[in-house]
């Protein structure tokens, strides 16, 4: 059932995901109507739906802040915009990397950090900055269907690295999460995106999408206009007993971007060769991490062991071995 | 009766499991304009340049981690190959002196396969060509039984049917693969003609009929209780004439009508690879432009880059939960109802092979009760319990 609802306030908006917002004519707002925001809040009212809302850089007047503050919400907004924001989740992109003295400023941020591939060898040195500031940082890998082989390994190299500092911290008092790292400790199931199950977008042309990567990619690809009763076709593969690949996976944290799913091949219930790899590669960081947590600093038993595998892809299991009739229905009822 | 009494069986596929199927569509243009033919887009342009060809075949037998199949099936259709037959007997030269030249295991395993509709089958340099590779070959010509059921499908663009033309070839085609089948395909039209055309088809001397219905949504109210009689009145008749010690026709099988044990998919689309004329991969002839109707192609590499595997991740992990609904799952006769990914894909809601489509229920239900009459009645006359060595 939907969670949530996800607002992307203006044209401009920054991106918090893997999808590449549009680049717009600067001074270009291209802001959500205000009629559509107001049917965006008054839905989300009516649908117990808490509201995420994407803002761009530039300041809005206030009658777009009076309808934001209607309704239970977060605030996703570009770092730049952080001043007028600052309970806000900060969007950081490595492309775009603030200046230390910009950055002493935060003390226990949320922070999504958006990292592009060319910046993949100063990952661990740009968590380094990030992390102490922050309660938590949300690695994003922009460009991730170009990773191949060696980013994969460098990818575990800069994790293993940035697991150093996070384990130096988690011996203090409230140590910062990182999502690749320590989500899937506390994971005993799939937590995944799940756009379209539990939430789903307006776009700045008050119309619905699946998330707002469906919307940048190909506006034509809407699923309407707000209103009760949202369909979506085929709606069923959106969930993961309908995903051959990601059913048997334990890689829990994985996000299972279904945008990236349809783009790269071209079902939204099937995860790229990219996205198996980067979340085993993740899964590898975490359980390495785990091992040396125990050793290290102890007060871990919480967390359930992750065990070693034999497969950096999943596709490897289930391409050889479905699963039988009987293992699919104890998956039970979809949503 | 006699208790140890033949039951004559479909053949297997050479190297069934084993074996790479390569689809060639030479050429999208067709002597014919069959009008239940899923190729809804044939053409004059689509013709198989060599160069693309040899760019494939260079690909396949190169990248062996890749396609590591102990064996090849090389398919030519298109339309109809044998308009493009010295362009495939040059394609076919090049296949084995390229295999031969990098010690490929595939130059000892192969099968060139041909799917014709027989007008061009006495032309000399078809046969020309039959010669020169008698014993690598497979070729089934397609007869739609008698001239009425032939002639209301497989027609010339002017509307005139092709029994008489094709049927010439058959006593020479025969002769030279005496152990071959040939493929019906049954449309709302036909079904009236099913029982007269099979045994028609076993008259000729073909032993083996393959019969189809086509997977688009063509069916009327009451065409499956027509079907049923019609089956019927087939199965009455080969029991009578003791026919099923000596002919075949697919639609009865020991295997059809049970539950499913297995979550296999139906179809092997993926793991075969075609190959148009500009050099696209697809996963197999049906996922081509001129095979659909609502979808555009579906591409899944070329020549140039070679397969793209993320594009085949959903085909080699299809299964049948994901993509059927739960009466699908559930039915209590669900073995041997037969799905076309393509024609999935073709009309499903969105452009997925994960919407299964239903549309041959009802005369899947109606060939279950008629292969259970024909097992019944047969092993009554036969002493024998044949459904239960299902």
């Amino acid at each position: 059932m939907l969670k949530y609802l996800l607002v992307v306030l203006s044209e401009a908006s920054t991106s918090f995901c893997t999808y590449e917002a549009k680049a717009r004519k600067p001074g270009a707002k291209g802001l959500l109507p205000l009629e559509k925001l107001e049917a965006a809040v008054t839905f989300a009212l009516k649908n117990n739906l808490k509201v995420n809302f994407l803002y761009p850089s530039q300041k809005l007047g206030p009658a777009y802040a009076a309808l934001v503050e209607a309704v239970d919400h977060v605030k996703i907004v570009p770092f730049s915009a952080r001043e007028r924001h600052p309970d806000a989740i900060l969007v950081v992109d490595s492309a775009d990397f603030p200046a230390a003295g910009d950055l002493g400023k935060l003390r226990g941020t949320n922070i999504v950090f958006r990292l592009r591939r060319a910046d993949l060898p100063r990952l661990s040195v740009l968590l380094g900055r990030l992390l102490p500031r922050a309660r938590r940082v949300n690695l994003v890998l922009r460009d991730v269907e170009n990773y191949g082989p060696d980013e994969f390994a460098e990818y575990g190299r800069q994790l293993e690295k940035a697991s150093g500092r996070v384990l130096a911290m988690a011996a203090k008092k409230n140590p910062p999460e990182l999502n690749v790292l320590t989500d899937r400790l506390i994971l005993d199931k799939m937590n995944n995106c799940d756009a379209g199950l539990t939430h789903l977008t307006v776009a700045p042309n008050g119309r619905l999408y699946v998330c707002p990567a469906f919307y940048e990619a190909c506006p034509d690809d809407t699923l309407g206009e707000i209103r009760n009763e949202v369909p979506i076709g085929n709606r069923r593969l959106l969930e993961l007993k309908y995903a051959p690949i990601c059913r048997i996976c334990d890689a829990y944290h994985c996000k299972r971007c279904v945008f990236l799913n349809r783009k790269l091949t071209l079902e939204i219930n099937t995860p790229s060769f990219q996205q198996c790899r980067v979340a085993h590669v993740e899964r590898e960081a975490s359980r390495a991490y785990l091992l040396k947590a125990r050793e290290r600093i102890g007060g871990t038993a919480v967390f359930a062991d992750i065990p070693e595998i034999a497969y950096s892809d999943p596709f490897e299991v289930v391409e050889k071995d479905k699963i039988s009739i009987a293992e699919f229905k104890k998956l039970g009822v979809p949503q | 009766m006699p208790q140890n009494a033949v039951i004559r069986e479909g053949n297997k596929a050479w190297e069934e499991g084993r074996a790479k199927n390569v689809t060639f569509v030479v050429t999208e243009d067709c002597q014919l304009r069959c009008r239940y033919c899923y190729m809804v887009g044939k053409n004059k342009a689509g013709r198989l340049p060599f160069d693309v060809a040899r760019k494939a075949i260079d690909y396949l037998l190169t990248e062996r981690a890749l396609v590591p199949e102990r064996s090849v099936v090389w398919d030519f259709i298109g339309g109809e190959p044998f308009l493009e037959v010295d362009l495939i007997d040059r394609i076919c030269d090049y296949f084995k002196a390229r295999a031969y030249e990098l010690d490929h295991p595939w130059f000892d395993s192969y099968r060139l396969s041909f799917s014709t509709n027989g007008l061009l089958y006495n032309e000399p340099r078809v046969q020309r060509f039959i010669a020169k590779n008698r014993t690598h070959l497979s070729v089934q010509i397609t007869v739609d039984g008698t001239r009425a059921k032939h002639d209301l499908q497989r027609v010339y663009p002017d509307g005139h049917g092709s029994y008489d033309d094709v049927v010439r070839s058959i006593p020479r085609w025969l002769d030279q693969f005496p152990e071959s089948s040939t493929k019906v395909t049954i449309s709302t039209d036909d079904i009236p003609h099913i029982t007269e055309s099979v045994l028609h088809l076993w008259g000729l001397g073909i032993k083996e009929v393959n019969i189809n219905v086509v997977f688009e949504d063509v069916w009327k109210p009451g065409d499956d209780e027509r079907f049923e009689g019609q089956l019927v009145s087939l199965a009455d008749e080969i029991i009578r004439q003791g026919l099923y010690e000596t002919n075949s026709c697919s639609f009865f099988s020991k295997t059809l009508g049970h539950p499913y044990r297995d979550n296999m998919n139906w179809c092997g689309a993926g793991k075969m690879l075609a190959v148009d004329h500009v050099g696209n991969f697809f996963p197999c002839v049906r996922f081509l432009g001129f095979s659909l109707q609502n979808r555009a192609p579906l591409v899944i590499g070329n020549i140039s880059d070679g397969l793209d595997w993320n594009k085949l991740r959903s085909f080699l992990t299809l299964d049948m939960v994901s993509q059927s609904p739960a009466e699908c799952i559930d039915c209590d006769i669900a073995t041997g109802c037969a799905w076309c990914q393509g024609a999935n894909y073709d009309f499903a809601d969105t452009g997925t092979i994960f919407q299964r489509s239903t549309s041959l229920c009802k005369m899947h239900k109606a060939r279950v009760r008629a292969n259970n009459y024909y097992w019944n009645k047969l092993g009554r006359k036969l002493g024998r319990d044949l459904r239960a060595q299902a």
